[in-house]
């Protein structure tokens, strides 16, 4: 899967736990201090965003999600550690 | 007209330091700790491994009516303590007016056990072998339903699943309804087995600790789940002083409130505890200098301990720095919709007997957590007026106080 | 000195429609919510009905709000809430000067919340579980999403009694009210059609076969009755200090003058003692009402098809109501409703003051041949003109527990 497929994937998601619309959501927008969201929404995003690809991000990495851009380099980086 | 004075007159407590009064409060006093590896189910998957589980509970000492096979393991554990408060209580429930006498209880999760049976079967495509006994067993209204089927009590029977705050609440509830002369006798408290579901949640939130549950420390890491039953028997002291009964303490009142802020983190102000700790003052016609005892929240987590040491502030003031708050989550992990049941029960045995639980764990104090939390060793203390506060999901606050009885003491 | 307590406003989202005006149309019009269920598959169980709310849509009455943290049962709860606060005139405003409470009655609040969760956990394992959903797993967690939506302060609590938990959480929170404790409570009940329940009541032999006398509806008080058709929905009260609500220009709908509460030991096994747990109920309302037998107007009863449950409930009734049933209207709007669990006594109670309103008792809908020694003469399938001034409702719960409340119109 490539990063754009991955980012859009990803990008959805937020959308369907946030209501935000996928276009307001940026690739850098922090999600806490530029949309908002609360540590629980985020905490959803990162472990559904695990689900979704099939990944584990150990919790000292969860703690370095904070944008859209984060999110997918975390996965993208886990994907490839199950390929390898 | 003087709204009737209502007293506790018996406590049954099923815990993992000890099940029955006597043995509970000793090793309450003691710094038992409850806390090992979970042994329900196989904790491989996650990255926690700890509870506070209740081992070797044998629910059949305690039932004559109900089959154990028929009950869930909260109901089981809410019988027993149930049983054993009336026994403490001296009360022979033939001489009862059963239509009188009712149950009010508290639950976080009802019966776990049993839609994780269902989900069991559900996902390995065997759900045919699910029947009639979900829906027995199944929903929380049961776990008062129960209670009142083994001892054939008729009155009110309530559930009031508040999650971590149930016991108050239900505690509060039963106090309205003697006031309000709607039974002579009530058996208020809380109870809840250990769950799967709870504990997979609860890992999930990160809010689990590894090993120990070490509230107001400052390297405290989380909660420890666990599970148990707290039951007290509550009547008007007229009526427990004509029968010559043995006066713990009175309940003076209690205060509720919402913190409409988040399901799972706590107003960052302490609002709500705020306000629930001035409204049961209140209701008790005390002031916040006539308190002295706090039976902590406390569930360890770094949040709850710091908003929770910011609230008491809040209402205390300076004074905060002179009343003794413990958690005795630091031995009992928290029971959940049981927690605050325990510990109204222990509220009303300090005021008996002027002692005071420790806060087990406590190492290095926190700057943020600055106040007397009886670290680590039980304390001779004289209680004239204890707090007892609970906190949960969905902004659930409820403070119940209790008073020394001045009968219990001549 | 205890305070008087009214109803301001009413909120209500169910299969027969999310407002009072339309609920009572459809009841008195024998219109079914009861219908082939849709919401998932019934499939190999012996019951394929239910009243289920079809294209239910939150947003209808919340807006544009983010609803994901809630799950189905949460959005009817705080859709009704919505609808029963702009009802009442407690606009956000309004809410700014008085904290109003909210009581919630459910039977089983998210189990399919709880089960989805679990399932998850099971399936893919307990590192890819929700934790937004974890925190819709506690059983008050409707009236906690609720609250925060709707900036809900006061007291707050959920009552979980069975199918009797509506009818509870109004008499929990009139107790609350009439002794000082708040000004302005919601109070009611809620829950959601979903597998989980239904295959439990399906299971246990309660509800009604599709093969049975009335094509697999429920037939309260009927001879040919086999049980009851799930339902779902949320209805709220507001419920407000008389003085209170009088100072402010409230809009005064009815007055909750009594309640009463018992358990059936039994669980419904013994008809004795469950009929007598039901006695008891009525009669302990009544007196709390300071109402005579012959002075109860009408009764909404409970009675959902079931065949031990309708039978304790007409003897219950003639034990409380001291053998003065004969001239007494009865309506049990569960014809129509399906057992609607958590919601039901609510649901009964706003019915209720409709028939207040306009003078028209729902009839029991499908209902040929009663029962032969039920004790109610005016029981029938047609409507009745009645002046209804007081009227009592009765919620009976399917093992044990028994609620009875008493309403009195306010002109």
């Amino acid at each position: 899967m490539n990063t754009d497929e991955i980012k859009a994937s990803i990008k959805s998601s937020i959308a369907r736990i946030t209501n935000l619309d996928p276009c307001e959501i940026s690739d850098t927008a922090s999600y806490k201090d530029d949309l908002q969201l609360d540590s629980l929404t985020i905490l959803e995003i990162a472990v559904d965003a695990e689900y979704q690809f099939q990944v584990k991000i150990p919790d000292e990495l969860l703690s370095e999600i904070h944008t859209v851009n984060d999110t997918v380099s975390i996965v993208q980086r886990h994907l490839e550690m199950v390929v390898a | 007209m003087k709204r009737a004075c209502i007293v506790v007159t018996g406590i049954g407590v099923v815990t993992p330091i000890g099940t029955g009064r006597e043995q509970f409060w000793t090793n309450l006093l003691a710094g038992r700790c409850g806390i090992g590896p979970v042994r329900s189910f196989d904790t491989g998957a996650y990255r926690v491994h700890r509870g506070a589980e209740i081992q070797d509970f044998l629910p059949e000492a305690y039932l004559t009516n109900l089959d154990a096979a028929h009950l869930g393991r909260a109901s089981q554990f809410a019988i027993a303590a149930a049983r054993l408060a009336l026994t403490d209580a001296n009360v022979e429930i033939a001489s009862l007016d059963r239509k009188r006498a009712g149950v009010s209880m508290g639950t976080t999760s009802g019966e776990p056990r049993e839609v994780e049976r269902f989900d069991d079967f559900f996902v390995s495509k065997k759900l045919e072998l699910v029947g009639p006994e979900f829906l027995a067993l199944y929903p929380s209204h049961v776990i008062a339903a129960h209670i009142a089927c083994e001892l054939q009590l008729g009155g009110v029977n309530t559930v009031i699943p508040t999650a971590c705050a149930a016991g108050n609440y239900a505690i509060a509830h039963a106090f309205d309804v003697l006031r309000a002369g709607r039974a002579d006798l009530m058996l208020a408290g809380g109870a809840d087995a250990f769950s799967r579901i709870t504990f997979t949640g609860f890992a999930q939130l990160g809010a689990i600790a590894p090993e120990l549950c070490q509230p107001f420390d400052r390297f405290r890491k989380g909660m420890i789940p666990g599970e148990g039953a707290g039951v007290l028997v509550l009547e008007s002291m007229e009526r427990a002083k004509k029968r010559g009964a043995r006066i713990y303490a009175e309940i003076t009142g209690y205060g509720l409130s919402c913190d409409a802020h988040h399901m799972t983190a706590a107003h960052p102000a302490g609002e709500g505890a705020v306000r629930a700790m001035r409204k049961a003052l209140e209701q008790s016609e005390l002031r916040s200098e006539d308190v002295g005892y706090i039976s902590a929240h406390g569930t360890g987590t770094l949040i709850n301990d710091r908003l929770e040491t910011l609230a008491v502030k809040r209402v205390f003031g300076e004074a905060s720095y002179s009343i003794p708050i413990s958690s005795i989550k630091s031995m009992l992990g928290h029971t959940m919709g049981a927690a605050s049941a325990i510990e109204a029960a222990v509220c009303a045995l300090a005021c008996f007997h002027d002692r005071i639980p420790p806060t087990i764990n406590l190492e290095e104090p926190d700057p943020e957590c600055d106040l007397d939390y009886v670290p680590n060793f039980a304390r001779e203390h004289s209680v004239q007026v204890a707090m007892n506060n609970a906190y949960a999901f969905g902004g659930n606050n409820a403070s119940l106080i209790l008073k020394r009885s001045e009968t219990a003491h001549q | 000195m205890r305070n008087r307590v009214v109803i301001t406003g009413m909120g209500i989202v169910s299969s027969l429609g999310d407002s009072p005006f339309d609920l009572h149309a459809s009841l008195c019009e024998g219109r079914s919510g009861i219908k082939p269920i849709e919401l998932f598959n019934t499939e190999g169980l012996a019951c394929s009905l239910g009243a289920e709310i079809r294209s239910f849509d939150a947003k209808k009455y919340l807006g544009g709000r983010n609803l994901r943290p809630l799950d189905r049962t949460s959005r009817l709860v705080a859709s009704a809430a919505q609808l029963a606060l702009d009802d009442s005139g407690l606009t956000d405003v309004a809410r700014n000067t008085v904290e109003v409470g909210l009581v919630l009655g459910t039977m089983f609040c998210s189990v399919r919340t709880i089960s989805e969760f679990d399932r998850r956990s099971l399936e893919a394992g307990p590192a890819y579980a929700s934790p937004m959903d974890f925190s819709n797993t506690v059983i008050n967690a409707a009236a906690g999403q609720t609250a925060i939506l709707h900036k809900l302060r006061g007291i707050n609590s959920t009552i979980s009694t069975s199918t009797t938990s509506s009818l509870q959480a109004i008499a929990y929170a009139t107790d609350i009210i009439r002794t000082g404790g708040a000004q302005v409570i919601l109070a009611g009940g809620a829950d959601e059609l979903c597998f989980e329940s239904f295959y439990g009541f399906d299971r246990a032999g309660l509800l009604c076969r599709s093969d049975n006398a009335a094509g697999g509806f429920p037939i309260p008080f009927d001879a040919r009755r086999n049980g009851t058709a799930l339902g779902e929905g949320a209805a709220l009260l507001v419920l407000e200090n008389a003085a209170f609500a009088c100072e402010r220009g409230a809009n005064v709908i009815a007055e909750i003058t009594g309640h009463g509460a018992s358990y059936d030991c039994s669980r419904g096994t013994n008809d004795r003692e469950a009929a007598e747990a039901v006695g008891l109920s009525i009669r302990q309302a009544l007196n709390d009402a300071f109402t005579l037998p012959h002075e109860i107007d009408c009764l909404s009863a409970s009675a959902n098809g079931s065949l031990a449950g309708d039978r304790h409930e007409a003897q219950g009734a003639l034990l409380g109501l001291n053998g003065q049933t004969r001239s007494l209207p009865v309506t049990a709007i569960k014809s129509m409703l399906g057992e609607t669990l958590g919601a039901s006594g609510s649901l009964q109670a706003i019915a209720m003051v409709e028939t207040m309103r306009d003078g028209v008792l729902p009839g029991i809908w499908n209902l040929q041949e009663i029962e032969n020694d039920f004790p109610f003469q005016l029981a029938t399938p047609d409507n009745r003109h009645i002046d209804l001034k007081t009227g009592l409702i009765n919620s009976v719960g399917f093992d044990g527990h028994c609620c009875s409340l008493v309403l009195a119109r306010c002109n």
